[in-house]
């Protein structure tokens, strides 16, 4: 087997979990199924597009030269995607979480209106920037690192290496911080929570955020080797919510299993001869549903404690 | 001294179902005040409707000269963290807590305030100085504790930050009654001179020489103000 094929599994994993954590997280802590992921990540490309565009013909005239540039640059991109998916999070919040949060039906209600957003969002991607698909200026360079003999290209050391860190940075938040208290409170008891002061409308607003940002770090990084285009979101947000999904809605540690599993998976369909990438999509579906038949609550009850 | 607690009117109920029937209640600061009456006569529903987790309510009440009571059928839940951070601390009937958080998650949920959170390990210890038999389970999801430790926890969650009014739900349901006892007295701890605080009891032998005053609940009204009761 080519050992580069690991690291492939690897770096497509990294993607999925970043998308599969959010909306698992987002579906766990406040009920919701949030449909306009998908469009958080398209426009979270867009963004880093257009600010990369802005931003570095001024960082060449400044830095042009210097060992520096390369490093900045991956800095401003990464956070141009954060920092608009973060963005995209909280107008999610405002349109589709404040309105209805308390109103009856809301988990169903929540999932048409993040629907409309993701449709409205689509469209008017395709009406400003047209249909075309366009490529985020290649930061990351094309040359290849070995690591434990593994060939790693630089784009996919970047994207694993930022994943862990972002997962890392997340995972602390949750367990450290009042907020991540308050979000699993609120996943076990929504009265008991409010009971202890924990509002959901305000612990809902950092997660939104959170998981936008999320969203956007992966579009940032899927965007090295896949185009950003209007209906770029589409594929991630299938494959986030069925790795969601088989990784038990709600479990954070399920989620990155199920992540790995399906990564591998793609990885693996892609190489087999008699397979190959046309059929990746077809085996991952097949392995889901039968995940899900042998065992419906998905893989998290394996692991930790889930939405009783 | 002003009032603490004023109600007026207030109904409440769920759905077509109106289980309230214009209540009129005054608390005094540093009362100790026993709500008692059979089950399914409205206790549960009082503490609900003052913290709006019940269907529908209307009638005034206020609390410490703020309005939070008021008219309304729908968003069930959605003031009730800010009438906590008033200074409302309730723990609720049975069992109402989160099962996968361990005892010291739990408390820690219960430290809202700025100030409470930065405290919590001093708070925390100051609950197990209260219900010892806690202090081993730390570290002990809630979903295993038996009844009455779990009692105690939700108790415990109410006083990590200091409140004004304390509405304690059924501290003994589904407790052997020296584990009541227990609770009880740990209520008798807590410090409400400034505040005070409302026992909704069946067992009435139980508070018996542990509140100030006593008053009936039947049907959804509230039948008699006996001030203090003792039974044989």
């Amino acid at each position: 087997m080519d050992p580069s094929l690991i690291v492939y599994a690897l770096n497509l994993s990294a993607i999925y979990a970043l998308m599969a954590i959010g909306i698992s997280l987002l579906w766990s802590s406040i009920g919701m199924l949030n449909m306009a992921h998908g469009a958080s990540f398209a426009v979270a490309g867009y963004g880093a597009l257009v600010i990369s565009g802005a931003v570095f013909p001024w960082l060449k005239g400044l830095l042009g030269g210097t060992v520096l540039l390369p490093y900045v640059q991956v800095v401003v991109l990464l956070g141009a995607g954060v920092g608009v998916g973060a963005l995209f999070g909280v107008l999610i919040y405002l349109l589709a979480f404040l309105p209805i949060h308390d109103k009856a039906n809301f988990a169903v209600r929540g999932m048409i209106v993040t629907l409309a957003i993701n449709l409205a969002t689509v469209q008017a991607l395709l009406w400003w920037f047209g249909p075309r698909q366009q490529s985020l200026p290649n930061v990351f360079g094309f040359g290849r690192l070995t690591v434990l003999g593994l060939p790693v290209r630089y784009d996919q050391a970047v994207t694993i290496t930022a994943t862990v860190l972002m997962l890392g940075a997340v995972l602390w938040w949750l367990k450290a911080s009042r907020k991540g208290l308050e979000i699993r409170a609120m996943m076990q008891n929504a009265e008991g929570a409010a009971l202890s002061g924990i509002s959901v409308r305000r612990t809902a607003l950092p997660v939104m955020a959170v998981t936008g940002a999320m969203a956007g770090a992966a579009a940032v990084l899927l965007s090295q080797t896949v185009y950003v285009s209007p209906g770029a979101g589409a594929m991630p947000l299938i494959k986030g919510m069925i790795i969601a999904l088989l990784g038990g809605l709600g479990s954070v540690p399920g989620a990155v299993a199920a992540a790995l599993l399906i990564g591998a998976l793609e990885a693996a369909t892609g190489a087999i001869p008699f397979l190959g990438q046309r059929m990746v999509l077809l085996v991952q579906f097949g392995f889901i549903i039968a995940v899900l038949i042998v065992r419906p609550r998905g893989l998290g009850g394996l692991l930790d404690e889930t939405r009783k | 001294m002003s009032a603490l607690l004023e109600i007026s009117d207030l109904s409440a109920g769920y759905g077509p179902l109106r289980v309230l029937h214009e209540i009129n209640l005054t608390v005094q600061r540093g009362e100790r005040l026993a709500v008692v009456g059979l089950n399914g006569h409205g206790k549960t529903t009082l503490f609900r409707a003052i913290t709006h987790l019940v269907g529908w309510q209307r009638g005034s009440v206020r609390f410490d000269g703020v309005e939070i009571g008021g008219t309304r059928s729908l968003g069930e839940g959605r003031r009730t963290p800010g009438i906590v951070r008033l200074g409302v601390a309730m723990t609720p009937q049975g069992d109402a807590i989160f099962p996968g958080l361990t005892v010291r998650q739990h408390l820690d949920c219960g430290a809202w305030s700025p100030r409470a959170w930065r405290e919590r390990a001093r708070r925390r210890e100051m609950i197990f100085e209260l219900f010892p038999p806690l202090r081993k389970l730390e570290n002990t999801t809630v979903g295993t504790l038996s009844g009455g430790e779990r009692r105690m926890v939700s108790v415990g969650r109410a006083l990590m930050t200091e409140a004004r009014l304390y509405l304690i739900d059924e501290p003994s349901l589904g407790l052997a009654p020296i584990i009541s006892q227990r609770v009880i007295a740990a209520l008798r701890e807590i410090d409400c001179r400034d505040g005070a605080m409302i026992i909704a009891e069946q067992n009435v032998s139980l508070l018996t020489g542990q509140v100030d005053r006593m008053i009936g609940m039947h049907a959804g009204r509230l039948r008699g103000d006996v001030g203090h009761v003792e039974l044989g």
